[in-house]
């Protein structure tokens, strides 16, 4: 395996750099599938039939806590980058802790939401905008659980293995794939709630 | 302690929580439904922009090209299921 040298440890082999290259291709094709949940949000969103519309059941604190959450849990994972090119291990593993808790602190939110929405009588089954709302923030949901299981998985490697061109690359991609479940809650934040409460 | 912090990162956070607190005016203020349409466009696009450049380094290796192809043909890709449905079912064009 050739390594270069003057390179970040996670670009410093080929198959390193493809590895990145690939990841990037995956979250294309992630914008595209958001972006059929967002049609149909869209397109669904009067269709409340006898069931309440957004503006009744959104409630701007909970969402309010859940961006910053979010907004700041993608910023330390950034540190975290930033400390692992350091080569300071102890610093990154604090930082990516930090982004795990409060990716844990935002879902615990949004499940809060989910059972508030549950009691106003906003279910999956109640009208076709509820269906559509509870898909697309549940799919974003159900990433950054995914992702706080990859997370700690990660966080266990670099713990027992420090770091190597293995153990960066999957740093580097996880945080690529953290930043990206930020993007999307942007648009949720702006195009569902916002939006629905202007 | 302080190289930890590097300050395009910081600068970056403190930019997204500004572009935040925009989008939060069209709760917080009575507007027009185009006008704080047009202000949550400007605020979500620059805020995802900004993702992508500072803090995914979209931009810092060879394969820059080929990784702002995959996300504009991403991007271009979702503003036509968006909007060309939205068009037919919604707009009755």
């Amino acid at each position: 395996m050739k390594i270069d040298n003057s390179l970040p440890l996670e670009y410093s082999t080929e198959e390193n750099n493809l590895k990145i290259l690939g990841f990037w291709i995956f979250l294309g094709a992630e914008i595209m599938l958001f972006a059929t949940l967002f049609t149909m949000y869209f397109t669904l969103e009067n269709r409340i039939g006898h069931g309440p519309s957004g503006a009744e059941i959104f409630e701007i604190t909970p969402v309010l806590v859940e961006t910053i959450l979010l907004l700041t849990s993608s910023f330390v994972i950034g540190l975290g980058i930033h400390a692992m090119r350091l080569g300071n291990k102890k610093a990154m593993m604090v930082f990516f802790s930090i982004t795990l808790l409060l990716g844990a602190g935002f879902l615990g939110f949004e499940i809060f939401e989910f059972v508030h929405y549950n009691h106003v009588g906003a279910t999956l089954q109640t009208s076709a905008f509820t269906a559509a709302l509870l898909t697309t923030l549940g799919t974003h949901g159900l990433h950054v659980t995914f992702g706080l299981f990859w997370g700690l998985a990660i966080l266990i490697q670099i713990k027992k293995r420090g770091l190597t061109p293995e153990t960066t690359n999957k740093s580097f991609i996880f945080s690529l794939y953290w930043h990206f479940l930020d993007v999307i809650w942007i648009f949720i934040f702006s195009f569902i709630y916002l939006k629905g409460m202007m | 302690m302080k190289e930890l912090f590097p300050v395009k990162q910081v600068m970056g956070f403190v930019f997204s929580l500004v572009l935040t607190v925009v989008a939060l005016l069209v709760y917080f203020t009575d507007m027009s439904f185009p006008i704080g349409m047009t202000i949550l466009l400007v605020t979500a696009f620059i805020q995802a922009g900004l993702q992508l450049v500072v803090f995914m380094h979209a931009g810092e290796t060879d394969d820059k090209k080929s990784i702002y192809t995959n996300v504009y043909y991403g991007l271009i890709i979702a503003l036509v299921t968006i909007f060309g449905t939205l068009l037919i079912l919604v707009w009755d064009m």
